[in-house]
């Protein structure tokens, strides 16, 4: 029989080692433009969770998809494509909710590898958004990556500014279409 | 010669009839004219004498005192796996079949050298294919490898790969062998709409994408470890999932591109880990950021890792795993975060000192540090922070590819769930899914709700 270790394998191309497992860690950005964020306060004494599936059951019926929903103690927040803000705004009136929006954002997502099983990501990211002078105003995390919904105004120092902190190349940043905006994708 | 890599899980090897079953399924696809290459988990799952989990506890017993070296607990935990490959090939050549047991060493598998959680650098195939071409059917130990043979710290150690690790094996020899496929034997018929023992009505899919797959088995589905379905991904190999007891056709695992892949779709209900909910109460302050940085800095240094992260205009909260909550706890009791005014404020105070507290009882560095600060206050702010936790909350979640694309299954969740009294603390996604954090006492009613809601 041969010996287990005559062979170069074959992860080696021109005598260069190709990645064959995913490495740990932060690899990618995505960046989506033209965004909103949705602030609905519930009145006072207002039961949540009621108010809550009143808000979600509004927005669905009329087709406005939305996301990063958050819950909070007297409000639900969310994101949404700047394009259905305005039918967003009239749905929620009519169902008896005054919303807030927050205008001109842009959603970063640092994309990692085994996200929560590692400790000071966030940390990463706070830091090179607070240096970019990029205000937080929500996130949402998955096992694979951060979102950070940041003023449109400060991508282009975010992303600069993450590259650095994750020693990316600005080749691993991408644009993401927006939600819901089917002939941006078509 | 058309390779096809066979995986199997722990509970088809655990007995003589289960491992009876497996070895029909190798010598089936033999006779079908494919060149199997098997890779076998440890015989049973915690519990049973090979089990990975009772080794582990052997060499923790020699001195419950005296943590093993990750290397030394790679070396024991690899053995449970050197255990059922020898005997699943013996099984094979019993059978009349011509099989040889061969370590992750000796299969090539070649890993970086961190210890118990090593991530294969390469493969050198060359001897699994000699002895595919002597006709041997090479059973492989799924979950370990070696550090480089001529490495300068470590000569060939043997590493384990980590939680899923032999699907990953598997997964890994099909990249380097260009199998014809890989096949993931488990105890049920392919993956599945919901857990079966939670929702026995659970439908297996006939198709999904190895996306699908990943982000179901990072969302606590245990049909395909994640890095295995990333793997096969990455380098495009053919992934099946299907059980050793039936002749169910399972599930296949096809690119996104591929003309069989779904669109966008509900794939699955999953649920997964056992967290705590941190809320701290910082009002109404110019500081915030600052202090969410500084929250965010200590929990990086305890390597603590945090998820589910929400802002509030006065708060924030995260979720952190139970099994490490207490050293959250514990940085945060009484963690003091100092802001200074430069120059005074108008006050005429120094700085701004931020102290956390928890609720009465589990506040014992707060009550210590509190009062020490008292004494200053004439020059600096001293501004309490309530943390309150929620502990034994869980994530279920639904798997929604394109779910950002429609409207809508946030909604359903939120709704089926409230209404059956179940309360969501929070939500979360991505995506490719939806995730609400619930009292883990609701998870199985919270799934079989789920299930029925949008699954019908």
């Amino acid at each position: 029989m041969m010996n287990q270790f005559s062979s170069p394998g074959q992860s080696i191309l021109n005598g260069q080692k190709v990645r064959f497992e995913r490495e740990r860690g932060v690899w990618a950005v995505h960046v989506t433009r033209h965004l909103a964020h949705a602030l609905i306060t519930f009145e006072p004494g207002a039961e949540r969770s009621e108010s809550v599936r009143m808000v979600l059951k509004a927005l669905a019926d009329a087709g406005i998809p939305i996301f990063l929903v958050k819950l909070h103690r007297t409000a639900v927040t969310f994101a949404l494509a700047h394009h259905y803000v305005q039918q967003a705004d009239e749905v929620l009136k009519q169902a008896g909710f005054g919303v807030r929006i927050r205008p001109d954002l842009a959603l970063v997502v640092v994309i990692a590898t085994t996200m929560r099983e590692v400790s000071g990501i966030m940390v990463h990211i706070s830091d090179a958004l607070y240096h970019a002078d990029a205000q937080l105003y929500e996130t949402g995390d998955s096992h694979d990556s951060v979102q950070c919904l940041i003023d449109g105004v400060h991508v282009e120092s975010a992303l600069e500014r993450l590259c650095q902190e994750f020693g990316l190349e600005k080749s691993v940043v991408h644009e993401r279409p927006l939600p819901g905006n089917r002939e941006a994708q078509a | 010669m058309k390779i096809l890599v066979q995986k199997f899980g722990g509970t088809s090897v655990d007995r003589a009839e289960h491992r009876l079953l497996a070895a029909r399924k190798v010598i089936q696809v033999r006779e079908a004219g494919f060149s199997p290459v098997v890779v076998v988990s440890a015989i049973g799952r915690a519990g049973a004498p090979y089990a990975t989990d009772t080794l582990i506890k052997v060499l923790r017993d020699v001195d419950p005192q005296v943590t093993p070296s990750a290397r030394e607990m790679d070396m024991m935990m690899a053995c449970g796996e050197i255990i059922s490959t020898v005997v699943f090939a013996q099984t094979l050549n019993a059978a009349g079949c011509k099989a040889i047991a061969l370590s992750g060493g000796q299969a090539g598998i070649i890993t970086e050298d961190k210890f118990g959680d090593a991530r294969i650098l390469e493969i050198r195939p060359q001897y699994l294919l000699s002895l595919l071409e002597q006709g041997y059917v090479p059973v492989v130990c799924g979950f370990q490898g070696i550090t480089l043979p001529d490495g300068e710290m470590e000569h060939g150690a043997i590493t384990t790969l980590g939680r899923g690790g032999s699907d990953t094996s598997a997964s890994a020899l099909g990249v380097a062998l260009k199998a014809e496929a890989v096949e993931i034997y488990t105890d049920v018929d392919g993956v599945k709409t919901a857990d079966p023992s939670i929702v026995p009505e659970a439908r297996t899919l006939p198709v999904c994408t190895y996306e699908e797959v990943a982000e179901i088995a990072h969302q606590g589905a245990r049909v395909v470890h994640p890095r295995a379905a990333e793997l096969a991904m990455d380098h495009n190999i053919p992934l099946w999932v299907k059980s050793t007891f039936s002749d169910a056709p399972g599930t296949r695992i096809v690119a996104n591109d591929s003309a069989e892949a779904p669109g966008p779709r509900l794939t699955g209900i999953t649920h997964t880990g056992r967290t705590v909910l941190i809320r701290l109460d910082m009002g109404d302050t110019p500081h915030k950021a600052h202090i969410e940085r500084e929250v965010y800095r200590m929990m990086a240094r305890a390597e603590v890792p945090i998820f589910f992260n929400t802002f509030g205009s006065r708060s924030l909260s995260f979720v952190v795993e139970r099994r490490i909550y207490p050293i959250a706890r514990d940085l945060l009791d009484g963690m003091v975060i100092p802001i200074p005014s430069e120059p005074k404020d108008q006050d005429g105070k120094l700085s701004t000192f931020y102290i956390f507290r928890y609720d009465k009882g589990q506040d014992l560095a707060y009550s210590v540090q509190r009062p020490l600060l008292a004494c200053v206050e004439d020059r600096i702010h001293v501004v309490d922070v309530p943390v309150n936790a929620i502990e034994n909350c869980t994530l279920v979640s639904v798997v929604a590819r394109g779910h950002r694309q429609e409207s809508g299954v946030v909604a359903k969740m939120y709704d089926a769930l409230t209404l059956a009294g179940i309360p969501v603390y929070q939500t979360a996604d991505s995506e490719m899914s939806v995730s609400c954090l619930i009292p883990e006492s609701e998870v199985d009613k919270a799934v079989c709700l789920l299930h029925k809601h949008l699954f019908g």
